[in-house]
């Protein structure tokens, strides 16, 4: 076969392949349109316990939540300016943050900056505890493991570093790289500990796939997509594990979906979620482990249950202009009533997942961050938020006076 | 504050300005007070502005401010007035215009004092006009505890009377500006001892005014001790009160008056302009002294300055900018994450004060107790090594020239730098290494040949012994020196000495001796406290200027690096420039171990190519065998003529060659022993199976012999003839097949060369960088401009240009680069590669959508664009065989019907008949160039690279700096003075 012959068929295949996804494309629009039978969706935010059973009741995706927490009388979260309160203001990094990470036992951050360094603050002192210098100095994401003994770390040299903070330091006061996890092609975007265990990471990748690592050997356990052409056909740009089931964890890419994957079924991703309309920058699993959160670049977060596979809800805040600010990272309060999100021209709203409305805007606050919020991230006991901005800083924002954690 | 000044000034006096006021009691119109605000607001606009704008001149401030008119003001009031009571009451008259300005005076004053008395978080952001209150709401919620919120309701009472004060007192025929001030003074008095205003609070607002001056100055008495504490937290509410005192310390010329003024403000302001304060009151002069006078008096004081709670022996941490002193209770809270040390919050990015200097890194005990030694060290560690806290390399003068950083750390790194450099004029001198301060005999013998400061003036130690060493005229103590070292100094010599000691007179050869020589001389210095040598001294020879190999320190390394962002699709020769540039400007371009993996990574590549050509192989053998069957055997002796001309196979030799397999039976020519065969089979398995990376670095030893074997055996020589036919082959491969019995050898060590060659070295992991400074030009004409231009480094960061969507994440990581080197491989017009889409594309065409997403991307938005024009060897072969106009954006490529159109861009081309491949190189150039100019109205630099010729890399390299120098240049000469550099740069973009 000739190789001009070669490149007509792959011309071929390639179109039919593309006329296909199209014809998918246009049925899920149209299922979703019509579909009014969401088998089963329990929502339950814990703190409130409020059933939902949308099954019957609900139409249009859209809004699904918030119409039916209104129709029950719900009402929604009173914020004051005064009751999300920035109570620390971490400087130290000469860079962008990019990405931020709380310790298990609540009171200690990680941080990476473009300035090539890893800083582990203490959050209560708000000082350095380990500052930790990068061979390479465009890091894109950090994590701290479960037991808070180490932190990984990984950007565009594709490889996930492990460092032990309780190593000693060489003669100029850096750490050694305790572990190098090689084998991404692409940048590593964003990186996760498998809760509870220390030995076991998920990284997602700029080369389309997410990647399960074994700490101890440095080896990839498996590979989620890729090759195999079941996954992301962009750049995976974020992971989340699942908090109640960690054989679970989601994926946001690129390619405008976010994906779910069973740990123990590389193959293939258990589910694939569409809905949004530019890259997803954040996935989070909700607190009860049954939903998940996504933010992307088309300016919404979105709500969607992972057993119905179906989108629960938007977050969108009506812009004049068409240039929606991009929503970089995201997280939810411990009960999963707030929704933290950070945006690309430096608000970060707080949502009532409920009713879908935006309660308070941290951006507009009078010490707010400078930049672009890159990241965020909730304290394991959900007592503080923690931002992370490309103004170099990072402020801990905590509930001031009377009002208590939810 | 006011009541602070006041009591700094001779309490009597104020006493009796309070008893002016005594006799009127307040009657109750004393919402009054507006109005008269209202009177002033005119002035008041301007003061407003002043003190929201930091800087601005406030015409209010001068008059009231000025000690004159002090004593005018007391002579016709027949007040004893201190003049620094004089400078606070403007401030807070100022505040209160200000304020006055939305009519609601009492209510934003309340505000205000409530939140900075109550440090509650809530009252803050709800005043959202007045700025101040904003300011102290910071402080409030960074205390963020609830029981700091006091009945707001108490204060506001407070400051009613206070207003009423204002008000009363006008009414009373006293000059308004005065009445204001004290009134609003006694009123400050009360709120800042707010714990004992509380007892105030009770008092009915119809107080007269004499009593409630009183009453205030009672109770700054009774807090005496807190007074600059209460200023301090006084001031963090006007700031305005600052810029008026900063006024005064320009315009007014009594010393003392400002110096006052001035003290009161630095060390409690919690604003970051006290830098500029202090320096436009200090000069030049860095030693501050009478502020640190006043700190001292405060230590006595000694109460902290955010709690104002505790005494002089409660332990505290001290501020190193402004001198301000936190108890344990509130030193973390005041000082932050102390991300540059021991510094409040809003000191942070102020140079410390330079008293302190000698304690840096010197960490307290209180802070030891506080936060746990990890925490510790790295305060400790940023304290020393921050950039902001270093020495100010403009303070230290050597030889009448203030130093640059490098010239600085260079004098501080060097084997025998000078002790405990504090700012100061020093004189150097660079031959024997002789350093002292100037108008001084010697101090010290510090590393010589540094290349700091001027040249060495002969006045430097202010010598007037007519006696010269090195062009210095050496003081008395030192031809004492000489002469008891037995140095011949009659007749007024003239000495030249070498860092060893050793002498000889101007202008003879030989050396007379060595002055330090003698053990008695040694004596000698030590009795005349001059310096002698140290040991280290004379082996420290040439090293110490050697620029290049030294290394920076953090602070300055940022500061002075360049960074260089080379990308192009993949297949453009960035990862070749890349490595070339390695092994330009790099010492040492790859270590040991990087190439141990770069020869693990050859070898398995070698393979690679050998696979390919095994499977080529295998697959010619199945074509010939298929020819045999169609030919006769007829020709076979024709064929064994030829067999031996297999090297210049062609399509016309294959028939013969089969006929010659045909002789054998069952062979082609492409056959091979079945040993081999198996080996091939092998090779073949596990490259199918992908697994080639893994297996290979452990196999070479073992079959390298075999390798060998079938690379001498003629039917792979015979496939490799036909490589043309292979296109999995890179072109590359041919360079290392011809080497693969050496490569595959154990002891193999890549060359330069073999490096450059290799593919996947360094697009393995994206990203790779590299720093480097282009070496010195050998040339002897290095004037002082260039040698500073080798001291810049550059940082040359290569990227992958997989990934590079619409939305790339990442790009924006890269916007500190100063210029964007892009690669274009001219090669690729004929190429075709799959795109996003999966379609296939012109490379050319890829490239320019490429192009015009990086050069449209917002991070790239003023950013210069070198356009590398790649690959031009293969170019000029390849132009021979397929036109450009192969690729659609150069279809109207007609070099010889428009060879004009080409000569209007390469003016300078002295080849008066330029070739193809030139013509083609300019026409696809000024392609680019017309792309860029209509996409973002700029110049595009474009250079001509031959990837594999190193010299080639190193111009285009060099052409980046030139830009760089040249924007640099142009920024600060826009003057066509220097047009030298674009009429430069466009000579080289032809």
């Amino acid at each position: 076969m000739s190789v001009a012959e070669l490149k007509e068929r792959h011309m071929a295949a390639t179109e039919t392949v593309n006329a296909l996804r199209e014809r998918l494309k246009q049925k899920r629009l149209l299922l979703l349109d019509t579909d009014g039978s969401i088998s089963s969706s329990f929502f339950a935010f814990s703190g409130f316990s409020l059933k939902l059973d949308l099954s019957w009741e609900l139409r249009s995706m859209n809004l699904a939540v918030a119409t039916y927490a209104r129709s029950q009388g719900k009402t929604p979260l009173t914020f004051g300016p005064t009751d999300l309160v920035c109570c620390r203001n971490l400087q130290g990094h000469t860079g962008k943050v990019y990405s931020l990470d709380w310790t298990a036992e609540k009171n200690r951050i990680v941080s990476a900056s473009q300035d090539g360094r890893l800083i582990v603050w203490n959050a209560l002192t708000s000082q350095k505890t380990h500052a930790i210098k990068l061979p390479c100095a465009w890091v894109m994401t950090c994590a701290f493991s479960p037991s808070g003994l180490s932190v990984a770390c990984g950007g565009l040299d594709s490889v996930c570093s492990i460092f032990n903070l309780n190593s000693p330091t060489d003669k100029d006061g850096n750490s050694p790289v305790a572990r190098m996890l090689s084998g991404h092609k692409g940048y590593v975007s964003s990186c996760q500990y498998v809760p509870d265990e220390d030995t076991h990471l998920i990284t997602s990748s700029g080369d389309q796939t997410c990647v399960l690592w074994d700490i101890t050997t440095g080896l990839r356990t498996s590979v989620f997509g890729g090759e195999f052409q079941s996954g992301h056909t962009a750049d995976v740009l974020s992971v989340s594990i699942n908090g109640s089931n960690s054989r679970m964890f989601v994926s946001g890419s690129g390619d405008t979906t976010a994906r779910l994957w069973d740990t123990r079924v590389a193959s293939r991703a258990v589910r694939t979620f569409h809905g949004h309309e530019g890259d997803v920058n954040s996935v989070k699993f909700f607190p009860d482990g049954n939903r998940f959160g996504t933010g992307s670049n088309d300016g919404t977060c979105r709500l969607f249950d992972i057993r119905t596979g179906h989108q629960l809800q938007v977050y969108q805040q009506h812009h004049g202009d068409n240039d929606a600010p991009h929503v970089t990272s995201i997280a939810f309060s411990i009960s999963g009533r707030l929704l933290f999100a950070g945006y690309s021209n430096g608000d970060c709203y707080v949502w009532d997942t409920l009713l879908a409305k935006m309660v308070l805007d941290l951006g507009s606050l009078h010490n707010s961050h400078g930049g672009r919020i890159s990241c965020l991230g909730l304290s394991s006991d959900g007592s503080a938020l923690c931002t992370g901005s490309w103004d170099t800083t990072l402020k801990i924002w905590a509930f001031g006076g009377y009002r208590r954690v939810i | 504050m006011p009541s602070g000044r006041a009591n700094v000034g001779d309490g009597g006096v104020q006493y009796s300005f309070a008893m002016e006021y005594h006799g009127p009691p307040i009657t109750r119109d004393l919402p009054r007070a507006v109005p008269i605000n209202v009177d002033r607001i005119p002035v008041a606009a301007v003061v407003s502005q002043g003190s929201l704008s930091d800087k601005l001149a406030l015409p209010v401030v001068q008059p009231i401010l000025a000690s004159d008119i002090t004593n005018k003001f007391s002579k016709e009031l027949g007040l004893g007035l201190g003049s620094e009571c004089l400078v606070s009451p403007t401030s807070v008259i100022a505040y209160e215009r200000q304020i006055g300005d939305d009519d609601s005076v009492s209510k934003e004053l309340l505000l205000g004092l409530g939140t900075e008395t109550t440090v509650s978080p809530n009252s803050g952001p709800s005043n959202h006009d007045c700025r101040l209150s904003g300011e102290l709401s910071c402080l409030g919620t960074l205390e963020m505890n609830p029981d700091g919120r006091y009945g707001s309701g108490d204060f506001s009472d407070v400051i009613n009377s206070s207003t009423e004060l204002g008000a009363s007192t006008t009414s009373h025929d006293l000059s308004k500006e005065l009445l204001a001030g004290v009134g609003s003074s006694g009123t400050l008095g009360f709120s800042d001892s707010f714990d004992k205003s509380r007892d105030l609070l009770g008092s009915p607002s119809d107080f007269g005014v004499s009593n409630t001056c009183k009453e205030s100055l009672d109770i700054n008495d009774l807090s005496q001790p807190d007074w600059a504490s209460t200023e301090s937290a006084l001031s963090f509410d006007y700031p305005s009160s600052r810029v008026s005192s900063l006024q005064v310390g320009d315009c007014i010329s009594e010393p003392a008056c400002d110096e006052r003024g001035n003290l009161v403000v630095t060390f409690r302001d919690i604003e970051s302009e006290d830098g500029d304060l202090t320096e436009g009151l200090n000069g030049a002069e860095p030693e501050i002294t009478g502020l640190k006078k006043e700190f001292e008096v405060r230590a006595k004081k000694g109460t902290c300055y955010r709690c104002f709670k505790g005494n002089r022996f409660t332990e505290k941490e001290v501020c190193i900018v402004c001198d301000a002193k936190y108890c344990s209770n509130c030193v973390l809270r005041a000082m932050g994450s102390m991300p540059e040390g021991r510094k409040c919050v809003a000191c942070i990015g102020s140079p410390i004060d330079e008293s302190k200097r000698g304690n840096l890194g010197k960490c307290s005990r209180m802070l030891k107790r506080l936060l746990n030694d990890l925490e510790v060290r790295h305060i400790m560690k940023a304290e020393k090594f921050c950039s902001m806290n270093q020495l100010p390399s403009e303070y230290v003068c050597v030889n009448g020239k203030p130093l640059c950083h490098e010239e600085l750390h260079l004098l501080q790194s060097c084997p025998n730098p000078p002790k405990k450099l504090k700012p100061g004029n020093y004189w150097y001198d660079k031959v024997s290494g002789l350093w002292g301060k100037e108008g001084e005999k010697p101090s010290k013998i510090i590393s010589p040949h540094l290349n700091v400061g001027g040249p060495i003036k002969t006045d430097a130690s202010n010598g007037n012994t007519q006696v010269f060493i090195n062009g210095r005229e050496i003081t008395k103590v030192e031809l004492r020196m000489l002469q008891l070292a037995g140095v011949q100094c009659a007749g007024n010599p003239h000495f030249w000495v070498n860092e060893d000691g050793s002498y000889q007179e101007e202008g003879q050869k030989n050396t007379k001796g060595y002055i330090w020589g003698k053990a008695g001389t040694k004596l000698v210095c030590a009795v005349l406290s001059l310096p002698v040598p140290s040991k280290s001294t004379y082996s420290c020879g040439e090293q110490v200027n050697n620029m290049v190999s030294r290394s920076l320190p953090d602070y300055l390394e940022q500061a002075t690096l360049q960074k260089l962002l080379l990308i192009g699709l993949s297949g453009s020769g960035t990862s070749t420039m890349f490595k070339q540039a390695k092994i330009l400007y790099k010492d040492v371009p790859f270590t040991e171990d990087e190439r141990e993996n770069i020869k693990l990574l050859i070898q398995g590549n070698v393979y690679g190519y050998l696979g390919i050509l095994l499977e080529g192989r295998e697959r010619f053998e199945d074509e010939s065998l298929n020819e045999r069957m169609n030919y006769n055997c007829s020709r076979s002796q024709t064929a064994k003529l030829f067999y031996t001309m297999q090297q210049f196979v062609s399509e016309f030799t294959f028939w013969f060659k089969a006929g010659h397999a045909d002789e054998n039976d069952e062979k082609t020519i492409y056959s091979i022993c079945p040993r081999l065969k198996a080996f091939s089979d092998w090779l073949l398995k596990i490259m199918v199976s992908g697994t080639l990376e893994a297996v290979f670095p452990a196999a070479t030893r073992e079959y390298a012999p075999l390798v060998e074997e079938l690379w001498d055996n003629a039917a792979i020589q015979a496939t490799y003839d036909r490589r043309k036919e292979l296109e999995m082959l890179p072109n590359i491969a041919s360079y290392f097949l011809e080497r693969a019995v050496d490569i595959l050898r154990p002891d193999y060590i890549p060359s330069n060369v073999d490096i450059l060659y290799a593919e996947g070295i360094t697009s393995s992991n994206g990203l790779a960088c590299v720093d480097f400074t282009f070496p010195q030009p050998a040339s002897d004409d290095v004037d002082s401009a260039d040698q500073h231009d080798s001291l810049l480094r550059f940082q040359l960061i290569r990227v992958q240009a997989r990934g590079f969507g619409e939305n790339c994440k990442w790009l924006e990581m890269f916007e500190d680069v100063r210029i964007v080197i892009f690669c274009v491989s001219l090669s690729d017009y004929d190429q075709f590669a799959v795109d996003g889409d999966g379609t296939l594309e012109n490379k050319m065409i890829l490239s320019r959508k490429f192009f015009e997403s990086i050069v449209t991307h917002p991070t790239y938005d003023q950013l210069d664009f070198l356009l590398v024009l790649n690959k031009f060897d293969l170019f000029e072969e390849k132009i021979e065989q397929v036109p450009l106009t192969q690729c659609e954006w150069f279809d109207d490529f007609h070099p010889l019907m428009s060879r004009h159109r080409s000569s209007n861009s390469n003016s300078n081309s002295i080849n008066n008949s330029p070739s193809l491949s030139q013509l083609a190189f300019h026409y696809v150039a000024v392609k680019f160039k017309r792309l860029f100019s209509s996409l973002t109205a700029r110049k595009l630099y474009v250079s001509l690279v031959k990837g594999l010729e190193p010299d080639s890399v190193d111009e285009a390299l060099k052409y980046a700096r030139e830009i760089l120098k040249w924007d640099e240049e142009s920024a600060n000469f826009s003057l066509s003075e220097y047009s030298m550099y674009s009429t430069e740069a466009s000579s080289f973009s032809h």
